[in-house]
């Protein structure tokens, strides 16, 4: 799958913003762990989750054939202009903010040199920790340089507190200071209960989750005034669906017109912060089956101003997501394919890779 | 005349203390309650949360019979009130014969110097809803009171509503004819998203915690086992309805060997079995697009106007709601209330 | 109508008085050495306007940060907060970008902004609602309400 066949100019493929890669199992990762971390994964017998702490079990529909390696890729990429390689792998792990970094690390080392060596289309996201903030930056400011990588990746949900909080500071600056993208992907840390009243009992129930807890961390982030400190800042919310935007805006907008003294750094009405700061990518695309509901929902959601096409390969959602670039026009779908990545990942030009 | 499906009274301390019997009186005297309730969580930077006018000379907002009548009943013609006592959530929550003793104490207060008083008024039987059978119990004391219109329950409960362990109650709710009605609040929590530093997170939240108890509810295939079961959700918004039965439908489309309790489309179950309250209502800048996204739900008919009364972000009943088509801002006045809770509608 | 409030002397910086002037339940506001009269009647959705708490103009730099005005200049309605400015009556949003991009963004049709108001808060988004204000004079160490004219004077 290298680029000899396709000389990279003018190319008019999409932009697959959300494309999934994970090592077979921690053998693959071995060599890029320190001799501390070969040993305590060799005491604990420690393996990978087949279904990473719950989130993808291998007999879903909607999980896929994990793409353990660049073969599973081929012909995946030969349309496009750019893929962005999603790792998820680090999201499940134990409480230990130690072995967090280092089993993040190991994976950004393995995407690097094993996925995106040689292959001018792909690039990477820098997965972190989420446990400890001066980590993060540490490992942003490690592999920041490094232009094959356009954004950093963290978990949707997982932590005692949302992204906005002051904690995370340090991290979002630190991605905006080297015009990364932060991507908020679906899922997260195993043992956390997805609702705020406990666990579910179904996959169904955590799948959908995500949608849910997407927004929280949307209203977070513009309530915490992220955007006004790092004015830079761009966020993509990967796999957590996006149709349930304009009815969480509008009560949004409300409230905040009540109580906005307790937040004055917020200087423009909520739903302006969005379309400027925020991105989800468009799938799981849940929308109506009729088409006067779909057009006029998709009025209300603006997908030109909103969307990002991914695959999600090698995850299945079903047909939304085709009948979502259907039910676009020309200039819609344009913007959705790639022109709204082209302009929220760095180094990304509208030729594709030379 | 107006149907309201949101009130909130308060029962002063004292009023409940009256009805305590021992040992309960003396342990509330001394201790009062453990649950965390919102407020004390993430105070409510709006005027305290109420309305500032609606401090009555003694006592609490909500806690005066006579300033509600003159702010609410009879000045927007309120034939038809339903008071919501959110006092239930953190009660319901205690240890089981505790939260027993206090819920039984509340609702007996709130006829006592509500509903005696006042003919327009109706309420809800609040239990002690982590002790099933205690909760049961209370439902069945009051079940042929045609005054209590429904059982009331938090979204904030310790496991998700679903769960077998609260079966009892859907099952005598049912049983007795009666919708079970979630309202926002009970114990604070959150841990799936993560803690908000701010009321208007929390606030903004409310949707989204309507939202994954009804996909629990259904999930959990309660409607197969209770059929005859109504819920009403107060206080939560109805906007976003549309998009969470598009993606139950999808999802379940692709998931459904793992719900096998469900038998049928999320969305079919959500549209037999759940009821809105208005407020706070939605209010995009556009009005059309909350036209479109409530004729999305496909249950217009299933929406019930609420003030929230005496809370800060109260819909007026002469005001809100203007921008709905006139026939079905009459019947979210009015006769969808009364297809819900009985009673005439005039 | 004219009305007489109180003497100037009882009338403390800070205080406010709610008089009947006619038809009319109007707040009477000492805010340093300035009077202001306002309806009570916020057009948001018919609130008690003048038992709301009078609140000083705040701007913040950044999350975490604040600063507050001298003076408690605008009135917050007792139910949702609308904030009214007392001189002119001028709702307004929380705080916004500079006055051009504020107004374009919040003005609905056929509603002038007042330009007085939006000078004196220039990073404040104007919302849509403006409360009737009425002049009021110091005669005679009297206070007086003046329902004949507005407030702007």
């Amino acid at each position: 799958m290298n680029d000899k066949d396709n000389p990279g100019t003018e190319a008019t493929g999409g932009i697959d913003t959300d494309l999934h890669c994970a090592p077979a199992s921690l053998a693959d990762l071995e060599p890029y762990f320190d001799r501390y971390w070969r040993s305590y994964i060799e005491d604990a017998n420690l393996g990978l989750s087949p279904s990473a702490g719950g989130a993808y079990p291998p007999g879903a529909p909607t999980t896929g054939r994990a793409v353990n390696g660049p073969d599973a890729l081929r012909h995946r990429v030969d349309d496009l202009r750019y893929a962005v390689l999603t790792c998820v792998t680090p999201f499940d792990v134990s409480r230990n903010p130690y072995f967090e970094a280092a089993l993040a690390s190991a994976v950004n080392d393995w995407v690097r040199t094993e996925w995106l060596e040689g292959r001018s289309r792909l690039r990477g996201s820098i997965a972190v920790s989420t446990m400890d903030p001066a980590a993060a930056v540490a490992e942003i400011e490690r592999l920041g340089d490094d232009e094959r990588f356009v954004q950093v990746l963290l978990p949707v949900r997982g932590n005692d507190v949302r992204y906005g909080h002051v904690r995370y500071q340090p991290v979002l600056a630190a991605a905006a200071e080297r015009d990364l993208t932060v991507c908020l992907h679906a899922w997260g840390r195993v043992g956390t209960a997805p609702s705020p009243s406990g666990f579910t009992h179904s996959y169904l129930e955590d799948y959908l989750a995500n949608a849910q807890i997407a927004q929280s961390q949307l209203v977070s982030l513009i309530a915490e005034g992220v955007f006004e400190r790092c004015p830079e800042l761009r966020v993509c919310l990967a796999e957590c669906g996006f149709s349930w935007l304009p009815p969480l805006l509008w009560r949004f907008d409300k409230e905040w017109k009540g109580v906005w003294r307790e937040v004055p750094w917020v200087r423009q009405r909520p739903s302006e912060y969005v379309y400027r700061h925020i991105r989800a990518t468009t799938v799981p695309a849940h929308l109506p089956t009729d088409e006067r509901e779909l057009r006029e929902a998709l009025t209300a959601i603006r997908p030109a101003d909103w969307l990002m096409y991914a695959s999600d390969f090698p995850h299945r959602h079903g047909e939304g997501g085709t009948r979502l670039l259907s039910a676009l026009d020309e200039a819609e779908r344009r913007a959705v394919l790639s022109g709204n990545a082209l302009r929220f990942y760095r180094g990304l030009t509208a030729t594709g890779p030379r | 005349m107006i149907f309201d499906a949101d009130i909130h009274p308060t029962i002063l301390s004292s009023d409940l203390l009256s009805r305590l019997p021992s040992p309960w009186r003396r342990r509330f005297e001394l201790f009062s309650t453990r649950a965390v309730a919102p407020p004390m969580v993430y105070p409510r930077v709006r005027n305290g949360g109420t309305r500032l006018d609606s401090w009555p000379p003694d006592g609490l907002p909500g806690s005066d019979l006579d300033l509600l009548r003159e702010q609410l009943l009879d000045e927007y013609d309120i034939g038809f009130g339903v008071l919501i006592p959110m006092q239930g959530h953190t009660f319901g929550a205690e240890e089981p014969e505790y939260a027993a003793a206090l819920c039984r104490a509340l609702n007996d207060a709130i006829a006592e110097l509500f509903l005696d008083k006042e003919p327009r008024l109706r309420s809800c039987v609040c239990v002690p809803h982590e002790a099933p059978r205690q909760a049961v119990a209370e439902i069945e004391r009051l079940a042929a009171d045609e005054r209590y219109v429904q059982i009331l329950l938090p979204t904030g409960t310790s496991s998700p509503p679903g769960d077998s362990k609260y079966l009892p109650i859907y099952e005598a709710a049912a049983a007795a004819g009666l919708p079970v009605a979630f309202h926002l609040g009970g114990v604070e929590g959150h841990r799936g998203d993560g803690w908000p530093s701010f009321y208007l997170e929390q606030h903004a939240w409310y949707g989204n915690s309507t939202a994954m108890v009804a996909t629990n509810l259904i999930c959990a295939g309660l409607f197969e086992r209770v059929p005859g079961l109504q819920v009403v959700l107060v206080e939560g918004g109805i906007s976003w309805a549309a998009p969470l039965m598009w993606s139950l439908d999808e999802a379940w489309t692709l998931l459904r060997e793992d719900v096998p309790a469900l038998r049928r489309a999320p969305s079919a179950c959500f549209r037999e079995h759940f009821w809105f309250t208005t407020q706070p209502i939605e209010e995009p800048a556009d009005p059309a697009q909350l036209v479109a996204a409530l004729e999305h739900t496909g249950m217009t008919d299933r929406i019930v106007f609420s003030s929230d009364y005496p809370h800060w972000d109260f819909d007026s009943p002469s005001i809100a709601l203007r921008d709905l088509p006139k026939d079905w801002r009459t019947a979210i006045m009015s006769h969808n209330g009364h297809r819900l809770y009985g009673g005439e509608s005039r | 109508m004219r009305v007489a409030v109180a003497r100037v002397a009882d009338f403390q910086p800070g205080e406010r008085r709610i008089v009947r002037v006619g038809r009319r339940s109007i707040g009477v506001f000492r805010v340093g050495d300035k009077f202001y009269a306002i309806n009570n009647h916020c057009p948001h959705m018919s609130g008690p306007l003048c038992l709301g708490r009078t609140l000083p103009h705040l701007s913040s730099s950044g999350p975490g940060d604040v600063s507050l005005a001298e003076h408690d200049t605008l009135l917050a309605c007792p139910w949702h907060g609308w904030e009214y400015d007392l001189a002119t009556g001028q709702s307004f949003l929380g705080p916004g970008e500079k006055p051009a991009r504020g107004f374009e963004v919040s003005v609905q049709s056929g509603h002038t902004v007042s330009a007085d108001a939006a000078m004196r808060f220039p990073d404040r988004i104007p919302g849509p609602y403006v409360a009737e204000t009425f002049t009021v004079r110091v005669e005679d160490e009297y206070v007086i309400v003046d329902t004949r004219q507005g407030g702007t004077s």
